[in-house]
């Protein structure tokens, strides 16, 4: 017989199973929320802009084949402006409100250096390209995985190449006054150093000198057969290659992919003044000798052909941005979950992971996941599309 | 080596000298020491590089057209961050006034020209980089140019003269009937043409960047200081003689140790003469 006791209890029962039976589905349903930080604005917005190009192409078209296990992937973008006290508010807001599961950035070291001991203390699992050494520290910030070369990385493949493909044994290395400037002049030194050969002249430049000839004077005089240039100011670099011809030094340029920007090319008093001046490049963003990219990245390219715009950026910050977001995306779809620990577990299991960018190998205790392999130098002048070619010496 | 040190330092020089008659300016009429000088130096590389090298049009019109935006500049700054604050010249707020609209006027130059500097376009063809190199003796010749053109004007001219007369006793004149506020506006707008002047010329140089303003005011006012406070002679001997022992330091000893020898001289000359090499020493009423 039914009872109105019965009854009330298979009522509660019901409905307490429909509710346990709703709450997967919910969670299956939920959106993957990526936190994006970007620089979008401000004058260090060039990087981010490209990158935003190969985010929205990943989302777009994860979300177009139904998203990851059924999931749509949601972004929420906050512009830093390339301000880190932004980028600190931007995280904890995305932490504590929008309820990120994970986050894609900041994109530069500046912000990174602020914002991923806050990422590291609330467990966010966070991806970002900021260069600066320290940033990466599995102890420390076991959260926190690095998917760009460091300056470490960046040293050794600008050395390896000056000693090993060039044949040279005496280096110039100068930089500009700022911070990176000094510094990276003195990372560089060491390494050209550790591999055995003489840095005769190490020095700075203000950025904004007119004359640069008594630099490269002294240069010349110390008996540099290549000089390393490590600066973001096209004034300067451009100064640099202007004297070089006016001086009639053959000599070589090596160092920071500034050197290939296209503002150098408006600055320089002839094209040829660009020559003989090498860049540190990445393998996959590079043109073969057959004039071509690798075939993944090639096709990848075809196929956006018309949707992004690679002639005011750079391939290697959209690859890196679509990279990002597959990164993320691939966590998600291999452990069934957006908690951070288990994101995390899977990155530190990703070997050889095939990304446009580069292929990624991370572990518990390493998370530069770009191997050395995969940098290269490439010919200043010689971009096309956001490449460029590789310098000579490589097969 | 004599000869690369002699070329660049004299053409940089010349830019400095240039930016103190500015300053010398703007303060023989108002008392005011204006930040906004090395921003209307930026503002004709800028300028010049906009109308001759984006817009394409004749050098002669675009020189002209950055002289006369200069001159409004200088105009607006005696309107805006000038004026207002004249009756308190004791309480220097013209630092205040004169500084914000600098970091305006850079900031508009940062949004609308970018953060990059840009070539500046060759204007007789004259290039290679050596002695005869352009970029070298346009800032030469427009020094020369402008410091003839000021003589003619203050010893020649009934107009030089009234300034001359708002310098030297601003009430005295006043009192004689001289418009001191249109001939101050005058200064303002001569002081603007003449930044525009040395930004246009040194453009090759410098190149159309819209942070060269700070470094300008900079290097603007040491050779006023050593020159002494009102001598336009002053500021250009002293000018010259900055930009060729700045270039001298840059050869010998480079880098930080070319700033660093270059203000140690400029010390020891303060020390050593106070009131500047030109400068009057001021009396004091006991």
């Amino acid at each position: 017989m039914i009872t109105r006791r019965t009854l009330a209890l298979g009522s509660t029962g019901l409905a307490a199973a429909s509710l346990a039976s709703v709450r997967p589905t919910l969670a299956d349903n939920e959106p993957i929320r990526i936190g994006w930080l970007a620089a979008l604005t401000g004058p260090s917005s060039a990087p981010a802009i490209g990158f935003d190009r190969g985010v929205h192409q990943a989302v777009d078209t994860i979300n177009g084949q139904g998203g990851v296990n059924g999931r749509k992937i949601e972004l929420v973008v906050r512009d830093t402006q390339g301000d880190p006290t932004k980028a600190v508010n931007a995280v904890q807001e995305m932490i504590s409100r929008a309820q990120v599961h994970a986050i894609w950035g900041p994109t530069n070291s500046g912000e990174a250096l602020a914002t991923t001991p806050i990422m590291a203390r609330f467990k966010m699992p966070d991806v970002h390209p900021c260069f600066v050494d320290s940033l990466i520290d599995p102890a420390r910030f076991p959260t926190a995985f690095r998917m760009a070369p460091s300056n470490s990385q960046i040293d050794e493949a600008v050395s390896d190449y000056g000693i090993n493909k060039l044949k040279l044994k005496k280096f110039a290395v100068i930089g500009d006054t700022t911070g990176y400037g000094t510094t990276t002049v003195n990372s560089s030194s060491a390494s050209f150093g550790k591999r055995g050969a003489e840095v005769v002249y190490k020095g700075t430049i203000d950025a904004t000198t007119p004359d640069v000839t008594p630099d490269m004077l002294r240069m010349r005089d110390a008996g540099a057969q290549a000089i390393v240039v490590w600066t973001v100011s096209t004034g300067l670099i451009s100064r640099l290659m202007n004297t070089r011809a006016n001086m009639g030094w053959d000599v070589p340029f090596l160092g920071h992919p500034a050197m290939g920007s296209g503002e150098v090319g408006k600055l320089i008093a002839k094209p040829a003044n660009w020559d003989k001046t090498y860049i540190l490049g990445f393998k996959n963003c590079s043109y073969g000798p057959d004039g071509k990219l690798p075939q993944k990245v090639q096709a990848f390219v075809d196929s956006v052909q018309g949707k992004i715009d690679f002639a005011d950026t750079t391939l290697w910050w959209v690859l890196a941005g679509v990279d990002a977001i597959d990164l993320i995306a691939g966590a998600v779809r291999e452990t069934g979950s957006t908690e951070s620990s288990k994101i995390v577990d899977y990155w530190n299991t990703l070997h050889d992971y095939p990304g446009l960018f580069a292929t990624y190998t991370f572990s518990k205790d390493q998370h530069n996941g770009m191997p050395q392999s995969d940098l290269v130098m490439s010919e200043a002048n010689s971009q096309k599309q956001g490449a460029y070619k590789l310098a000579p010496g490589y097969g | 080596m004599i000869a690369a040190i002699l070329t660049s330092g004299l053409a940089l020089g010349a830019v400095y000298a240039l930016m103190g008659v500015v300053y010398n300016v703007m303060f023989a009429a108002s008392r005011v020491m204006s930040f906004t000088t090395g921003q209307l130096g930026m503002l004709g590389g800028v300028l010049g590089a906009a109308f001759i090298g984006v817009l394409g049009l004749p050098t002669l019109l675009g020189f002209t057209l950055t002289l006369v935006c200069c001159a409004l500049v200088g105009v607006v700054t005696e309107l805006v961050a000038v004026r207002p604050v004249l009756h308190k010249l004791e309480q220097h707020l013209y630092v205040l006034s004169t500084l914000a609209l600098a970091l305006m006027i850079q900031q508009v130059a940062a949004i609308e020209w970018g953060t990059e500097p840009r070539p500046f376009p060759h204007l007789f063809g004259i290039g290679g980089g050596g002695a005869t190199d352009e970029k070298f003796w346009l800032p030469v010749l427009a020094c020369a140019a402008t410091i003839g053109g000021l003589e003619l004007l203050f010893r020649r001219t009934l107009v030089g003269r009234a300034f001359l007369a708002i310098a030297e006793d601003n009430f005295a004149a006043r009192a004689l009937g001289l418009p001191e506020r249109n001939l101050r506006i005058a200064s303002y707008a001569l002081a603007g043409a003449i930044g525009g002047l040395a930004g246009f010329s040194s453009g090759q140089l410098l190149l159309a960047f819209f942070a060269n303003g700070a470094m300008l005011n900079f290097y603007g006012f040491v050779p006023v200081a050593l020159g002494g406070l009102g001598s336009n002679r002053g500021a250009v001997a002293s000018g010259l003689a900055l930009g060729v022992v700045q270039q001298a330091a840059n050869f010998t000893l480079g880098g930080v140790f070319a700033s660093v020898a270059v203000f140690v001289i400029f010390i020891l000359t303060l020390l050593a003469a106070p009131q500047g090499l030109f400068g009057v020493a001021q009396q004091r009423r006991v």
